[in-house]
């Protein structure tokens, strides 16, 4: 891809991050709630106290005023206080963002090596029993509320067997220092085994169940690309040149059958944020989603803001990595 | 000799395991992540909860509610607006400083000046009502100046924490909210944004009120917050063992954490009552005997031991009996089917009424409850759900939202009729779904405001509680009790009345 290319790709950026940022802004500003009443419940105050608060976060100018502010500093990175947290809200997401990345790249990577494999076998032996197996997993997978999954999850390997831990990163007494923020890899860093290996036992579950609905997903796109690769008349040929079946079915199969899944799996990872959501709640773990979630329970628009503009870069960004992988997978492909 | 050096080491050695595994350490499992450990910067309970453990205030309140002194040794009114508060001696902050006048007079400057904390003002100024001004009269004596006469200044000081001006001005008030130097029973070790919060006894605490036995040291080494905002999974912690002590114990857990042997359920009476607003502004709520008649048909004790686990204490009135001002002698509401179906005919609905019941999706088992008897008893009630802050914004204008009752609860830490008396049952006041307006009413509210006498104030509330009692502008339900789960290792730790977790007494097996 020429440079040329990827600045019209990033220029194409901007009126996409502009139409969120107008759309998330004129949501908040539309919803019902004052979050200086939210702050206040039901504990003694007065007008004095509303107004400070008022001024305080901004709110006691115009909603085009408070658009427009907001679109300026967002450009330099500043998104303003958290109404609740009083504290810069690029702070506040930088805090929890490397343990949601974390979640969500084992998560992705569990997916991955669940469902391709599977999705290969079930599409190569077709109707077989292992075939039909794999199909009833993932519609099972695809159906099964992630909320519901963890909790039985946590009930058999926390509560009956003791082996996993119910809730958070990693055990204390394990802790090591934070070069990274993700505490894999700083174990690792480290050079703390047994860190490492406490992090790998806290991150599971979570992991698991975040990752199930997507292996089941990529399993059936996997499988459905492969039965129609292994039909094509190149895989014949390849067969009839005397090609050993491993060969064919990896190199000239599963390459080309590997484009959707490719496009599934990067633009799922983007859903993966946001079901992080709910599989945060349930294990305890500290991501940006449960903190996005209480954050629009207690409408901080600050913070709503700027996590809804991150996870639309983070869209856009994932897109543009389909793109780019497609032209590895297939060079036909020009961006 | 060199025997004698490796056996002393050997010794040595082994005394610094034996001290670590020995070390007690508690684990909370907490239904949420504080916002800020800025005790000046906040109006959350979950956050006070937890910097109470770490910042002493002035006073403090006993188990039963009573104001002792804390970081004061007393305190004593000057005039109808002064007070003055002679400081404990030889309390020391984390950071090894003593504790002085001045950090208690910048302390509460902080609070009620505007823009004092760089720049924003506090968001805890109006707990402090009219309070203006604090002078230092001496190292170990402040006064505090009032705009006007504030009976309950005492009752409020318990929620605010002492800061040190060193540390403040030397941090500033942004890293305020991530690092702490107060004089409470532990000192910060760690706060992990959203997983957890570690704390760690402070060796050079004071021992806290006297009057909040038992005085000394805290009895844990560690404390580790851990942040589990799911109740299934905070409830599948304790069971797991991974925490010794959980708040916001879901009640269809509580049979669960009974029967097992490892763990126990905690509880006491909540601050917070639950109540019904009828609109008092419009048929067929604007007739006191269909709203008597209402209360007439809600049957508390079923409800309290069917759906909240016998974990409720029935209501007459909006008051918890633990309330200062609280009248024991309102009339009962026990159930009467009968004289509601009659009350009903009186006021022109022999046939009945038809209602709607406006609820946030949290309390719908319970409010399904009460409209199944309300049915009973003649006023048709359907429930409809809401999103809790949409319903408030709702009912904020009761006389214009054409909407008939709706699904209130108040809570008030003070235990004053300030602070949830008069915000719903007053006219227009901030909390009044109601619409109800009575002039009387509002009249000994007002001079209660500022009545300095505390059994004339006391009386005033009665009186008022006993007018209400006969316009039942409200269905009164219960106050439910805050419900922990512990497990048995736990040690000397009662639930507080406030609903903070203050953990300076509890020891672990």
């Amino acid at each position: 891809m020429t440079p040329l290319r990827l600045i019209e790709r990033l220029l194409q950026l901007v009126p996409v991050l502009l139409g969120i940022s107008v759309i998330v802004f004129a949501m908040m500003a539309l919803t019902p709630g004052d979050p200086v009443q939210i702050m206040l419940g039901d504990s003694l105050s007065n007008e004095a106290q509303k107004e400070s608060l008022r001024r305080d976060m901004g709110l006691d100018l115009p909603v085009a005023e408070r658009f427009v502010r907001f679109l300026g500093n967002a450009v330099t990175g500043n998104f303003g206080l958290s109404f609740f947290h009083r504290r810069p809200v690029g702070e506040i997401i930088l805090e929890r963002l490397p343990a949601t990345i974390e979640l969500t790249l084992v998560s992705l990577l569990i997916a991955i090596l669940v469902a391709i494999p599977l999705g290969v076998i079930a599409a190569v032996r077709r109707d077989s029993l292992l075939d039909r197996l794999a199909t009833v997993g993932s519609m099972l997978g695809v159906s099964m509320p992630g909320f519901w999954f963890g909790i039985l999850l946590i009930l058999l390997f926390a509560v009956q067997l003791h082996w996993l831990p119910v809730s958070g990163r990693i055990g204390f007494g394990q802790e090591v220092p934070a070069v990274t923020r993700f505490v894999l890899v700083d174990a690792l860093i480290a050079g703390r085994l047994d860190s490492f290996l406490d992090a790998l036992r806290h991150i599971l579950m979570p992991a698991v169940t975040l990752g199930l609905g997507m292996a089941a997903l990529l399993m059936r796109v996997t499988r459905t690309a492969m039965v129609e690769a292994l039909a094509q008349d190149y895989v014949v040929f390849a067969e009839a040149k005397g090609l050993s079946r491993a060969r064919v079915i990896g190199r000239h199969a599963l390459k080309n059958a590997l484009i959707p899944t490719v496009t599934v799996a990067a633009i799922e990872t983007g859903s993966l944020l946001g079901g992080n959501m709910i599989v945060e709640t349930v294990f305890g773990w500290p991501g940006l989603g449960r903190l996005v979630v209480e954050a629009i329970f207690t409408r901080n628009y600050p913070l709503v803001q700027a996590a809804v503009l991150l996870y639309a870069v983070t869209y856009v960004f994932l897109n543009f990595l389909a793109d780019l992988l497609y032209t590895v997978l297939n060079p036909k492909v020009r961006l | 000799m060199t025997h004698a050096v490796s056996r002393v080491l050997l010794a040595a050695a082994i005394g610094l395991v034996g001290s670590a595994a020995g070390a007690a350490e508690l684990r909370v499992g907490y239904s949420a992540d504080i916002t800020t450990l800025d005790p000046a910067n906040h109006r959350s309970r979950v956050t006070e909860g937890l910097i109470l453990n770490l910042y002493d205030a002035l006073l403090a309140r006993t188990d039963d509610m009573k104001i002792v002194p804390e970081l004061a040794e007393s305190w004593k009114q000057i005039d109808a607006t002064t007070y003055e508060f002679v400081l404990r001696k030889g309390v020391k902050f984390h950071s090894g400083s003593e504790m002085t006048a001045d950090d208690v007079k910048f302390t509460f400057d902080r609070l009620v000046k505007d823009g004092a904390m760089g720049g924003q003002t506090s968001p805890r100024k109006s707990l402090l009502g009219p309070l203006k001004d604090t002078s230092v009269v001496n190292p170990t004596t402040v006064r505090f100046h009032l705009a006007e006469p504030w009976p309950i200044l005492a009752a409020y000081l318990p929620f605010q924490q002492v800061v040190s001006k060193a540390f403040v001005e030397k941090v500033g008030t942004p890293a305020m909210a991530t690092q702490a130097d107060g004089t409470g029973p532990f000192k910060l070790v760690d706060w992990r944004r959203g997983d957890s919060i570690i704390l760690e006894r402070f060796d050079g605490y004071y021992g806290g009120s006297p009057d909040l036995a038992p005085v000394g040291k805290a009895g844990v080494d560690r404390v580790v917050f851990k942040i589990i905002p799911e109740s299934a999974s905070r409830v599948a912690a304790l069971l797991a063992g991974e925490v010794d002590l959980i708040d916001e114990l879901p009640v269809h857990s509580i049979k669960q954490i009974e029967a097992n042997p490892r763990t126990k359920v905690l509880a006491t009476n909540g601050t917070r009552s639950f109540f019904i607003p009828m609109n008092n502004t419009r048929p067929p709520f604007n007739d006191a005997r269909v709203r008597l008649a209402a209360n007439l048909a809600v049957d508390r004790k079923l409800i309290i031991d069917r759906v909240l686990s016998g974990l409720a204490t029935p209501l007459n009135g909006l008051l918890s009996p633990e309330s200062y001002g609280f009248n024991a002698n309102l009339p009962s509401l026990a159930l009467d089917v009968d004289r509601a179906k009659k009350l009903l005919a009186e006021a022109g609905h022999p046939n009945g009424v038809e209602a709607t019941l406006d609820v946030a999706n949290a309390f719908k088992d319970v409010a399904e409850a009460v409209a199944s008897q309300l049915t009973r008893a003649g006023i048709r009630t359907k429930v409809q759900l809401w999103e809790q802050t949409t319903l408030s914004q709702t009912w904020a204008k009761p006389e214009t939202n054409g909407r008939d009752m709706v699904f209130q609860s108040w809570g008030d830490g003070a235990l004053d009729p300030v602070g949830i008396f008069v915000p719903v049952l007053k006219g227009k006041d901030r909390g009044n779904y109601s619409g109800y307006a009575n002039k009387d009413v509002d009249a000994l509210l007002t001079s209660a405001d500022t009545e300095v006498d505390v059994a004339k104030r006391s009386k005033m509330y009665q009186d008022a509680q006993a007018i209400v009692a006969k316009d039942t502008p409200l269905i009164f339900l219960w106050l439910p009790q805050d419900v922990y789960g512990a497990s048995a290792r736990l040690k000397n730790w009662r639930p507080s009345p406030r609903g903070v977790v203050k953990l300076h007494d509890a020891r672990v097996d």
